[in-house]
């Protein structure tokens, strides 16, 4: 039986879950046992998994949102453990909307694999791996307690771990690897923390007790809680300043960035925040925190994802950013809105990645834009595909990002946070920024890929995959038909413009009727600026930031001295550009040199004169107390028989002078 | 109590039991023959069994005499290994020394 209090009122079984949770681990399982057998089969069975996961999603949408009253979705009890500790699978508006996007993005994404991964020597690996964390993220978002979406939460960490490295013999990809699972690790410490805490005080792993709960806490427990969530949060959903994995995870393959670093697991965090909602709501300092932290993350992102020259980065570095908008809105409690972005952010990154991805794919691994240039005409699918995600992406009327982008901006105004809403509209005019340059440099002009990578500033020429392409016997010699990695991405360009008029029509739109009951009606806000006028001013810095990108990159002018700008711009780049702000530097000197000195300390000082010398001293202790007992037995029995003599002796003195009592 | 047994007084037994005893125990000590040395401690278990009968007798209590057959039984079986060890070591050496056996020793 459902446990009502455990699940936040949710009543009612549903044993679909069950399947639609476990059918990609039967597929990631079946890929990884029988991939040689398999062999291209492999992907295909995979996809199936994949769309069959999301064909049991949508069938699974009335019963996640019926509303009994105030009762949400259904609850399916797997494991009762002990009083207060009962694993289950929860469906409520927040982890159906959560499921539909990891199955329907993942399905799309597991179809373009099979394209993109052709011929790659390790084929049902990849997507023995792509199954396997499309459970895992499932395990995440459908538990109904804390402690099935720690072990969610590790398992997408483990997911994008194997996927990372997924070219294991590229020592960039396996040092990226180390470092993403390595932070996101330090993050799930976080979450454990917070779960310590919380069944301390309320002695249940349950969502519904934990919340229930949320008046008693008091504001130091409450505030400890939320930061050790958050630090969970933010190192899975990079943010500053545990964000300087994502970009270096691009070393994964592009499908992989564009499920796992774009789509779904990197908005973990932000799923974290909006199912802890009920905590949040109760702390301003966290909301502050959280707020603030989403809005420096956003406007970092926007500022690194301007000089940077991979295009893979580019992307990554606005994930960050769009992110940090996302964590922002469900940070000041703008939970709608914030998710809204997830939403429409699954979409058109996904499909800007897997647009990258295209062109990746046709020019042979080259992810360099400077080495770039003039691909409108070569790949116009590609450039279509891109151009509707860079439209959506920088806010432009009537596509989804405008209402979701402009929903969290105006939700930090009307929550009261001034400056999280500047914050945002200027990150809105660079997000336009650097994604017109993108767009401008890779797909204008001529084309420069045979031009020396000296002439453009390219000091430490970079083949990105060049040497995987040819380990793993080259997309070239066989190719799979373009339909393949061409319809996932025509299918996103459909939510891409689409998906954000769900959110038409202020508080009756679909999306606030669909989550209402989940984050509660909000209160009428006091609205010092109008909804109108934060879109017109957000679309003023965006035609802003697009004019610059033309400006600098898309004039007629421009495009002739493309070379030698390029040549100059890489050149002359700030250090502090060129090294993100020296985040790594900060978190190398800050924990790994801390860390190294540590380890230094024990292995010269404490091991060998504490730990060794203790053992030392034992044994010479033993060493010589065993000398002097051994001097004794000399081997003459005589000499044994006077001991014994003796000691007849000392007894009988002993009795005759003492007595017998 | 009585004090002595067919007009021998009690202390003469026990000087007597001493007496054996010691003259036991200086052979255990000092010769190196081993035969001697096992003829020296049936000296002593003797001497022991002695005393143990005169003091059964004057506290009239026969709990001594029993310990006295217990002392012969152990002797007994205590010779015989002491005898076969005896004789291992007469194969290895043409003289049995007791100070030689300390080629034994670790």
């Amino acid at each position: 039986m459902a446990n009502p209090e455990h699940v936040m009122g949710v009543v009612g079984s549903y044993p679909l879950l069950i399947a639609l949770w476990l059918l990609p681990l039967a597929g990631a399982v079946l890929c990884w046992a029988f991939g040689p057998q398999l062999k291209r089969a492999a992907g295909w069975l995979a996809t199936a998994v994949a769309f069959a996961a999301f064909a049991l999603t949508v069938a699974s949408w009335g019963s996640g949102t019926q509303s009994l009253n105030g009762a949400l979705g259904a609850d399916q009890p797997l494991v009762r453990w002990m009083p207060g500790f009962h694993l289950g699978l929860l469906l409520d508006p927040l982890s159906l909307l959560w499921a539909c996007i990891i199955t329907g993005v993942g399905a799309l994404i597991h179809l373009y694999s099979i394209g993109y991964m052709e011929g790659d020597s390790a084929f049902a690996r990849f997507f023995a791996y792509m199954n396997f964390f499309l459970f895992a993220m499932l395990t995440l978002v459908l538990s109904d307690n804390f402690v099935g979406l720690l072990i969610g939460w590790g398992l997408v960490g483990l997911a994008s771990y194997f996927l990372i490295g997924f070219w294991f013999y590229k020592p960039s990809a396996v040092a990226a690897a180390r470092k993403a699972f390595v932070i996101n690790v330090a993050g799930d410490v976080g979450i454990m923390f917070a779960i310590f805490l919380i069944v301390q005080k309320t002695g249940s792993i349950g969502f519904g007790n934990a919340f229930a709960a949320a008046d008693t806490y008091g504001p130091t427990l409450l505030l400890a809680i939320c930061i050790s969530l958050f630090i969970g949060a933010a190192a899975k959903s990079a943010q500053v300043p545990l964000h300087t994995w994502l970009p270096d995870a691009m070393e994964g393959p592009t499908p992989v960035s564009a499920l796992i670093h774009a789509a779904t697991m990197v908005t973990a965090g932000v799923y974290l925040i909006a199912r802890c909602a009920p905590l949040w709501s109760h702390d301003g300092n966290a909301q502050l925190l959280v707020g603030t932290i989403g809005g420096v993350t956003a406007l970092t992102g926007a500022v690194l994802g301007m000089v940077q020259w991979d295009i893979k980065r580019i992307l990554a570095y606005s994930t960050m950013s769009q992110i940090g908008y996302m964590i922002m809105g469900v940070g000041v409690g703008a939970y709608e809105a914030g998710v809204a972005h997830f939403f429409t952010h699954a979409f058109f990154k996904a499909q800007l990645f897997l647009g990258s991805g295209l062109i990746i794919h046709a020019l042979a691994n080259e992810q360099d834009v400077r080495r770039m240039g003039g691909l409108r005409k070569r790949l116009p699918f590609a450039f279509i595909a891109m151009l509707v995600g860079v439209l959506a992406i920088c806010g432009i009327p009537g596509l989804s990002g405008s209402f979701s982008k402009d929903a969290v901006i105006q939700g930090a105004l009307n929550h009261g946070h001034p400056w999280l809403y500047a914050v945002g509209i200027v990150t809105a005019g660079m997000t336009a920024y650097y994604m017109f340059r993108m767009l401008f440099v890779t797909f204008f002009g001529r084309y420069r890929g045979e031009i020396d990578p000296s002439e453009l500033g390219i000091r430490h020429p970079e083949f990105a995959g060049t040497a995987a392409h040819a380990d793993t016997g080259g997309h070239d010699s066989h190719h799979a038909p373009a339909w393949l990695m061409n319809l996932p991405v025509a299918i996103l360009i459909v939510p891409s413009i689409f998906a954000g008029w769900l959110l038409y029509g202020g508080a009756d739109s679909p999306w606030h009727r669909f989550f209402d009951p989940q984050f509660g009606v909000a209160a009428p806000a006091n609205v010092p600026i109008s909804e109108l006028t934060t879109t017109l001013v957000t679309l003023a810095f965006v035609a802003v930031g697009i004019l610059v990108a033309y400006l600098r990159y898309g004039t007629a002018a421009a495009r002739e001295s493309a070379v030698e700008r390029l040549r100059r711009e890489s050149v002359g780049m700030w250090p502090i550009l060129a090294n993100a702000f020296y985040f790594d530097v900060a978190l190398d000197a800050l924990f790994v040199k801390t860390s190294e000195m540590l380890g230094r300390l024990v292995s010269r000082v404490l091991d060998p004169h504490v730990v060794d010398g203790t053992v030392r001293e034992a044994a010479i202790a033993a060493q010589g107390s065993g000398a002097l007992v051994r001097s004794l037995q000399t081997g003459f029995v005589r000499a044994y028989a006077v001991f014994l003599a003796v000691g007849i002796a000392c007894f009988a003195a002993f009795y005759a002078f003492h007595g017998v009592h | 109590m009585a004090t002595s047994f067919a007009g021998v007084p009690i202390f003469d037994y026990e000087a007597l039991a001493s007496v054996l005893f010691f003259i036991g125990l200086a052979g255990a000590i000092a010769r190196r023959n081993p035969l001697v040395m096992l003829m020296s401690i049936e000296l002593m278990f003797n001497a022991a069994n002695l005393a143990f009968i005169v003091f059964a007798r004057a506290w009239l209590n026969n709990a001594g005499q029993i310990f006295a057959f217990l002392v012969i039984t152990v002797a007994a079986a205590e010779a015989a290994i002491a005898l076969a060890i005896v004789v291992v070591v007469f194969r290895s050496a043409p003289q049995v020394n007791v100070d030689d056996v300390r080629v034994l020793h670790g």
